[in-house]
């Protein structure tokens, strides 16, 4: 019994240890919200955290007048008192807009340990300043209008955007419009512009109203509805605040006491139908134009001789698609060549000019005929066609030289009065090759592509050998250096020849010679200046070798050794040891 | 051996196959000269099928389709020959005489256009091979003859000025490629404002009538020139011209 208790002493603290490991790695999944009570121009952060478990992201159901955002996830690991835990948090942004109690969840999440059902409650007051307001909507709207709710194709009609903010809501001024447009049928994008900022009193309430403006302009008919979406960042203080030990406002702002939160506004929405541009009635000289223009022409100078140019200049001015006109049409007429027309800039945002240019090509001339510009009317909604002329000019009579060049006759002109044939021209007869598509573009084929690059090649050729020969020829020592294997290589042949034949005087002759040429022309020495010392110091690692070869060849050549003649196969070696190292004094670079 | 006999077989088969389009050609001639243009038509045609692209046969074809009402082929064939032999009187003739009969307004080309007209792209190409070639053996006469260096320097200016022209011409011809040509296929065809349907109408263009394209839309819209202006077009109501 005494060893069971002693036992029992000695395994209690070891179990001990073993459970409160065991109940630290302990899996489990939480969900919180922080803070639980905001106003309703708050931010909450929810939070799913699973504690020594891994899990994903959750999806968390809608909840009416909540925006939850998934911010992202977070992992942490603490070892305290050797108990190691470790997280995986991930966040969500919880943003109210309306007041309430909510309860988000429940949520099942799905962990090493089993699953669980996760909820959490918030609760959204309203705002310490406002007591009345129970939605944002009611805090910061917008409301989109139009001067014309039945515009035309390509008549520009404005849109008017108010954003109201109530007094005491901070912004920082800007907007951005996101989405909420017509996807087709625009023509370009709209541009707005902050054209006033007022106070007015809505339902007892005294809101900042912001006015943006655009124009608009569509190239089809049809319905188009408008809903922006306007975002704006709310200047908004901060619930916890920090303490940085400074009790100062300048301090307080600065170190965060006031974040900027973006808010997408509510708009109404807004259907403009516009109507087609008709068909029947349409004037010939319909040049585009849909609104309420006027137009006036002006020509210049009003007497000219013949072949000087006049200016027509043509004023379109109004509300409308002006940029969308074309310029109006001159009757052309043989008495006269006519220019293309063409753009002139202008300072006034209503108005269009054209310019064109027309020259009488003899003094029968008397008028430039009437210029007829026509529109349709958006306000009586059916086509106008103002016109002006004719413009009387005063066309004198050129000198001889410069009508022989007025009286070429213009091509188009010339096209015209052509007289054409009663009928085609015949058929062609058989070709005498028939070629298809790849004869026809032969230039395409890689074959040409590589042949055109011949000649540039052979001229890159020439040139590389001229150059090369050019310098040869300026560079003495370097044209020796050339020739300088290519000599020993004769005598060493003639050498092995005169082996064969044991014509031991020719070989030893010829043996120097090779020497005597190849270090000749390698170092650019004269004939008698090729001697031992100079090539032992051009050479100093074949030393050895070279001095063997000088002293045997020049003792054997002269007789001045007792020696006896020496066998074939040392014949051999001894050539072989020249060539071996009039090789290896090729490769030392001088 | 063998190889010697397939060499044989190879020339018996080309000239077969010549003889059969030379025989197509005379009984789509015949079919044209009898007042057959349908079926004339389709032989021509035949032989386009058959990958056959000579100048001569998209003419014939181009008659043939003007002779059986088709206007739009007609243009669009007398194109495809103009665009082989810009200089032919006969193509050229009868393609203003086509167009003319469609009651559609030919551009006219400025002097530039019209002299880098002059020559096909197959033409300006050799001319720019000429230069090039003439150009670089001068350069090579150049390394040997050093004394007359100035004086080839200046003969130079010849074959370089070949090149620069052939080299304007080609890119004539490339804007072509840039801004294909149409030829209108549906009547009533109207060229809107913009490239939505039920955009602004703009202009109307006669049927057959060539139009150059400006730029185009991904959703099969054209916009096209046309007498000075332009306007988008449908592409269901044009077809391509250009190689």
């Amino acid at each position: 019994m005494k060893f069971e208790i002693r036992n029992l002493k000695r395994i209690l603290p070891i179990l001990g240890i073993f459970f409160c490991a065991l109940s630290a790695l302990a899996a489990d999944v939480q969900m919180s919200i922080e803070p639980q009570l905001i106003s309703l121009l708050d931010r909450a952060v929810l939070k799913v955290e699973f504690i020594n478990a891994s899990g994903n992201a959750l999806d968390i159901p809608q909840v009416d007048g909540l925006n939850i955002q998934y911010q992202g996830q977070s992992s942490e690991t603490r070892i305290v008192n050797m108990k190691r835990t470790s997280k995986v948090v991930h966040t969500y942004l919880v943003t109210p807009s309306k007041v309430g109690d909510f309860t988000i969840g429940p949520v099942t999440a799905q962990y090493k340990g089993g699953q669980k059902e996760l909820t959490a409650q918030l609760r959204v007051i309203k705002p310490s300043d406002d007591k009345k307001a129970q939605e944002i909507s009611e805090l910061m709207y917008s409301e989109i209008s139009t001067d014309r709710h039945a515009p035309h194709v390509q008549e520009p009609f404005e849109l008017t955007l108010k954003v109201f903010i109530r007094d005491g809501v901070q912004i920082d001024g800007n907007f951005a419009i996101r989405g909420g447009m017509p996807e087709n049928g625009m023509d370009g994008d709209l541009a707005w512009n902050v054209i006033d900022q007022t106070r007015e009193e809505v339902n007892g309430s005294i809101f900042k109203v912001y006015t943006l403006a655009a124009t608009a302009r569509t190239l089809t008919a049809g319905t188009f509805t408008f809903q922006p979406q306007v975002q704006m960042n709310v200047i908004i203080p901060r619930q916890e605040r920090r303490s940085y030990g400074f009790d100062d406002p300048f301090f307080g702002d600065f170190f965060g006491r006031q974040e900027t939160r973006p808010f997408v506004l509510d708009c109404n929405k807004l259907q403009v139908n516009v109507q087609p541009v008709p068909m029947a009635g349409r004037p010939d000289s319909f040049t585009g134009g849909v609104g309420i223009f006027d137009f006036d022409v002006s020509i210049g100078p009003n007497k000219v001789k013949a072949g000087e140019p006049i200016t027509i200049k043509m004023r379109i001015a109004g509300n409308g698609n002006l940029t969308q006109i074309t310029p109006p049409k001159i009757q052309e007429n043989h008495a006269f060549k006519l220019y293309d027309a063409r753009t002139v800039a202008t300072d006034k945002p209503n108005e269009i000019l054209f310019e064109q240019v027309l020259i009488p090509k003899s003094d029968s001339v008397t008028n430039v005929p009437p210029i007829s510009f026509s529109y349709f009317n958006t306000k009586t909604t059916d086509f106008r066609t103002i016109t002006r002329g004719p413009f009387p000019v005063t066309v004198e009579a050129a000198p001889q030289q410069a009508a022989q060049v007025i009286a070429t006759v213009p091509s188009t002109i010339q096209q015209e009065t052509k007289i054409l044939g009663r009928d085609i021209v015949y058929l062609k007869p058989a070709p005498e090759h028939w070629k298809t598509a790849a004869d026809r573009t032969w230039y395409e084929q890689p074959l040409f592509r590589v042949l055109l690059a011949l000649p540039l090649l052979l001229l890159l050729l020439i040139a590389g050998g001229t150059a090369r020969h050019n310098q040869l020829a300026g560079n003495v020592a370097l044209a020796r250096r050339q020739k300088a294997p290519k000599a020993a290589r004769r005598h060493v042949q003639l050498a092995e020849q005169a082996r064969r034949k044991k014509d031991e005087k020719a070989f030893y002759e010829a043996l120097w010679n090779a020497l005597a040429e190849y270090f000749g022309h390698r170092l650019n020495l004269a004939p008698g200046e090729v001697a031992l010392p100079a090539v032992r110091t051009a050479f100093p690692k074949q030393q050895e070798s070279i001095d063997h070869l000088f002293n045997t060849i020049e003792q054997r050549r002269y007789g001045f050794t007792a020696e006896a003649p020496l066998a074939p196969d040392e014949m051999k070696a001894l050539l072989n040891e020249l060539t071996s190292t009039l090789k290896k004094c090729e490769r030392v670079r001088l | 051996m063998n190889k010697f006999l397939r060499i044989i077989i190879g020339l018996l088969l080309c000239l077969a196959t010549a003889q059969a389009q030379d025989e197509s050609f005379q009984k789509a001639q015949t079919a044209y000269d009898e007042g057959r243009y349908a079926e004339a038509v389709l032989l021509y045609e035949s032989l386009i099928e058959r990958g056959i692209d000579n100048p001569e046969l998209h003419y014939n074809l181009a008659n043939a389709c003007f002779k059986d009402s088709d206007l739009p082929k007609a243009v669009s064939h007398y194109r495809t020959a103009w665009y082989d032999l810009p200089r032919d009187p006969d193509i050229k003739a009868n393609l203003h005489f086509a167009l003319n009969a469609a009651g559609a307004i030919e551009s006219t080309p400025s002097f530039l256009e019209h002299l880098f007209y002059s020559l096909s792209r197959s033409e300006w190409i050799i001319v720019a091979v000429i230069g090039y070639i003439l150009l670089t053996l001068l350069f090579i006469l150049m390394l040997f003859m050093k004394r007359a260096r100035r004086t080839l320097l200046r003969i130079g200016l010849i074959p370089a000025a070949l090149l620069l022209l052939a080299g304007f011409g080609w890119n004539q011809w490339r804007q072509l490629s840039i801004h294909p040509e149409w030829v209108v296929v549906k009547t009533e065809a109207t060229a809107l404002f913009g490239p939505v349907e039920g955009s602004t109408a703009h202009f109307k263009l006669p049927l057959g009538a060539l139009v150059q394209q400006r730029s185009t839309d991904s959703k099969g819209w054209v916009e096209v020139e046309y007498d000075g202006k332009q306007g988008w077009l449908k592409t269901d109501h044009i077809s391509p011209v250009s190689p």
